[in-house]
């Protein structure tokens, strides 16, 4: 494969000297716990080195001593900001190894939650990341409070959908635990459009708005054989030109019979990415709207009953299910050995890869545009540390 | 006896005032943005929140004094006097009804932009005296700033002082008993533009505050100061913001005129200076902040040609004006 | 030209800056930066969405997971737990200790321990009780200084149950929930297969 197309940096400075800086584990912007050492030049960073492992809670030893089915509750806490699609990589590769069917009403509740779970998750996103550029105290605070206050609609959906806000539990190994309550199909049509108009608000605050754009503008440039090099996935992929979607490209779950466009920007800025994440807010409303139309009748689990917390036992095999989350690629690789428990689950998670090009892209921009891109690239730490 | 009574009574009551006015606006502050973010601001101290400052005051007064040990003592002891005093000393000019201030000198606006402008050797004392990097290098940015931004407000300020041919407050205020300046066609609305930018800009305010709340710089150049000292800073802070938005009211809204009875006239200048401060409040929580180089460009390159030729055509007007026409 | 082309450092910054905003276009900046203004000022107007808890108590949806409690049968008033141990066997964080006791016509659980400050709230312990005797309140409100408070014997389990409004979920609801019996005679599983690819 190419090289990653930046190697150096050169920077044209007389004499000053060079300062290593550490942006520790506890910050202001922090995204979750991360260390960054940074080697700074006047105002100019030159290198940054990433510390990770804060977080990290075993999570692929944890599964081999936990059931099949008692590991989705745990799998949500991940990334615990898209819990839905945590714990759907796990369950599909459970049900790839084991050859279980997933009955369609299953199939189209997976990707109903998965797509609320999508917007619910950029919700977060685009509150952090401004807060992150505009402070605490000021502009910032008002757009994540905004955002917030819209994402306190869809976790009242997961709420009286599954009784959880943050961490469901909703996938069991053959389809869901939970159906739809009476009313709720209503009260999750009245939401998102709701939501379709708000998000037409954030785009009035945002776009255009120069204090915004001259922040993320030109900020944090992805070019594509970078992107394709490195290894990241999702948004920042489809920012820097790469028409790359999961849903799209491996369908999984019923994704196929659903119409919707995966937006791709080639500027690979923050703002490419920030138009890409603004498109799939309303592509996923799409789909829900889709979904609610044509939800079919029938069983949500072919496993129902005793069957969804026995231990099941899977035939010796492995699998490496993915799945297309808020953030990027999500995946699980399992290999079972027959017994109730997996032999060894190894966990991909999307923020873990795509924080490797923070290398490439951080030296030579300011300091204060580091926290534009890392809002921009969005990590979930519990996702890179596991 | 009251000649010589009066001069000593009026500062004090003036401070008084001010120091309960600042403490009270930064409650209505914290009211109006959460009023923005669809939340209600403070609610439980006091009823709706009214005791909130008092409660702020005492907790800042209880708190420990942390000095750091490398600090140069007497710098560091003195910034937030040397700040806060000009930032108070604004207010003796200003008069908030014809014939009641505590000064009202014939250089009043001279006097109240060169004096507001000295905060800055206090600023730049807390930077230097807490013997902190990232504080010396916020409160350098910080000179930096306010000096780049000093030069559009002293030039958007000027633009009502030509309009009313006296740099005395009070006649400023007289001259527009007519007509507010801001209602004149095309620079009253663009000098109080430039006004209100260039305070926001001076003062350290979002959408130009990056060298208060940025990830490395946590709260700038007063990072290292706590308690009794940190709350002169915010006092002065606040008074700056209060002083600046009732020069506006002066020199754009008319001061103290307004429909009703004379004595109506301080309460119509309150009023006007606390729409001016909500205004500044309402940039403040819109928009997310630039990077300081972006700021410094704005400064040089966009506001100060914008009111150089602003105040240029303020003075082609006022020519106009006097003779009748050319 | 997009980013697909850009190799060296050089071209990444003048790619960078050209594609700056031109910041010449003042009255598309006025327009902006108002309509921002606009939308904050009409979020002014709008009613707060502070719930003033607790002076306010909130709803909760019918299937909230708040605190496990057990409860009693509803015909003959006695402790609906057999002591089967099968919530014990699939609690993820291993929570709950269970002891049996044997009984005449059935059996009892002589103690029953539930950690509540390691409890995941994952509702797996009320789907696989035989019985309903486990279930989950509409209230999570036990907030104590004190954590030993917060380790739930039988007694205290109980108390909750009466104390607070149940949710819907119970272990014969949530199992039929997700399809009749019969139906799941009708799916077949594969043959156990050797080596899938």
């Amino acid at each position: 494969m190419t090289e990653p197309s930046i190697k150096r940096v050169e920077l044209d400075y007389t004499g000053s000297e060079r300062l290593t800086m550490n942006m520790g584990p506890q910050h202001p912007s922090a995204h979750g716990v991360f260390r960054a050492v940074l080697t700074l030049e006047g105002e100019t960073v030159i290198d940054v080195d990433a510390v990770i492992g804060y977080l990290h809670r075993c999570h692929e030893k944890l599964a081999e001593t936990l059931t099949y089915a008692q590991y989705p509750s745990i799998a949500s806490k991940t990334d615990y900001v898209a819990a839905m699609t945590s714990e759907f990589a796990y369950v599909r590769a459970a049900e790839t190894i084991g050859k279980i069917e997933v009955p369609k009403r299953a199939q189209y509740l997976r990707v109903l939650v998965s797509e609320l779970q999508r917007v619910a998750s950029h919700l977060l996103w685009l509150g952090t990341w401004c807060m992150d550029m505009g402070g605490a105290l000021g502009g910032g605070a008002t757009i994540f409070l905004y955002t917030i206050r819209e994402r306190e609609l869809i976790l009242d959906l997961f709420e009286s959908l599954v009784g959880a806000r943050l961490l469901y539990g909703f996938f069991q190994v053959g389809g869901v635990r939970y159906d739809v309550p009476d009313g709720w199909i209503a009260s999750c049509r009245q939401t998102v459009d709701q939501l379709d108009r708000r998000i037409s608000e954030y785009e009035h605050m945002l776009e255009e708005n120069p204090f915004f754009m001259a922040r993320a503008q030109g900020v944090g440039v992805i070019t594509r054989g970078l992107a394709e090099s490195v290894g990241i996935s999702g948004p920042l992929l489809r920012g820097s030109g790469v028409n790359w979607d999961l849903r799209r490209a491996e369908p999984y779950s019923g994704y196929e019979d659903f119409d919707f466009t995966v937006p791709v920007e080639t500027a690979g800025d923050c703002l490419a990415r920030y138009r890409v994440r603004m498109v799939e807010f309303r592509e996923s409303l799409k789909i829900v709207r889709q979904v609610l139309d044509r939800l079919p009748e029938g069983p949500i689990s072919s496993r129902p009953g005793l069957k969804s917390v026995a231990q099941t036992r899977i035939p010796k095999g492995e699998a490496y299910a993915r799945v297309e989350g808020a953030r990027g690629e999500v995946g699980c690789y399992l290999v079972a050995d027959g017994s109730a428990k997996p032999y060894r689950m190894k966990w991909r998670g999307a923020s873990f890869s795509n924080l490797a090009v923070l290398k490439h892209i951080i030296p030579g921009h300011k300091v204060a545009d580091i926290v534009a891109i890392m809002g921009s690239v969005d990590p979930v730490f519990g996702e890179v540390d596991r | 006896m009251m000649d010589f009574l009066i001069p000593v009574i009026a500062p004090f009551v003036v401070l008084n005032v001010v120091v309960g006015l600042v403490t009270y606006v930064t409650l209505l502050e914290r009211k109006f943005a959460a009023r923005m973010q669809s939340r209600i601001g403070p609610y439980r101290v006091g009823p709706h929140g009214l005791l909130q400052p008092i409660a702020d005051a005492l907790k800042l007064m209880m708190k420990e004094d942390v000095v750091p040990t490398a600090a140069d003592r007497p710098v560091y002891n003195l910034a937030p006097i040397v700040f806060l005093v000009p930032c108070m000393l604004i207010f003796a000019t200003l008069p908030f009804a014809p014939g009641l201030g505590v000064a009202d000198l014939n250089i009043g606006v001279l006097f109240f932009l060169a004096v507001s402008s000295m905060e800055i050797v206090g600023l730049f004392m807390a930077g230097w005296g807490s013997n902190n990097k990232y504080a010396l290098l916020s409160a350098m940015r910080a000179v930096n700033q306010v000096i780049s931004y000093d030069l559009p407000f002293v030039f958007s300020a000027l633009i009502p002082v030509a309009l009313a041919g006296s740099l005395k407050m009070s006649e400023i205020a007289l001259a527009q008993d007519g007509l507010w300046f801001v209602f004149y066609p095309v620079i009253g609305q663009l000098g109080f533009v430039a006004f209100i930018v260039s305070t926001v800009a001076a003062e350290n305010r979002a959408p130009f505050d990056i060298l208060e709340a940025e990830s490395e710089l946590v709260a700038g150049f007063r990072v290292e100061y706590s308690g009794m000292k940190f709350a002169l800073i915010q006092l002065g802070e606040y008074a700056h913001i209060i002083g600046a938005s009732f020069l506006g009211a002066l020199l754009f809204l008319g001061a103290w005129s307004g429909p009703g009875p004379e004595w109506l006239g301080p309460i119509w200048f309150l009023i006007k200076a606390l729409l001016v401060f909500l205004l500044v409040t309402w940039v403040r929580w819109s928009f997310v902040r630039i990077r300081v180089d972006q700021i410094l460009a704005l400064s040089w390159k966009a506001l100060l040609p914008a009111t150089l030729f602003l105040l240029l055509a303020t003075a082609v007007v006022v020519v106009w004006r006097t003779n009748g026409g050319f | 030209m997009g980013a697909s082309e850009l190799q060296t450092v050089g071209e990444v910054r003048a790619f960078r800056d050209a594609r700056r905003t031109d910041g010449t276009n003042v009255i598309a900046i006025v327009r902006a930066i108002l309509d921002a203004m606009r939308m904050t000022a009409r979020n002014l107007f709008r009613k707060p969405v502070t719930v003033h808890y607790p002076d306010k108590p909130r709803v909760y949806p019918d299937r909230y997971r708040g605190l496990l409690a057990l409860v009693y049968e509803k015909d003959t008033e006695k402790e609906a737990c057999i002591g089967c141990r099968l919530c014990e066997f699939v609690c993820p964080p291993g929570v709950i200790k269970v002891e049996m006791i044997k009984g005449e016509k059935r059996n009892y659980a002589k103690t029953f321990t539930l950690e509540l400050y390691a409890c995941e709230f994952c509702e797996l312990c009320v789907q696989v009780c035989p019985t309903d005797a486990i279930v989950m309140m509409k209230s999570f409100d036990l907030a104590t200084a004190d954590r030993r408070e917060l380790l739930l014997d039988k007694d205290r389990l109980h108390a909750l149950g009466l104390q607070h409004e149940q949710s819907w979920a119970t272990g014969n609801k949530l199992r039929d929930m997700q399809g009749p019996p019969k139906l799941s005679r009708t799916v077949e599983h594969a043959p156990k297969a050797e080596t899938p690819a």
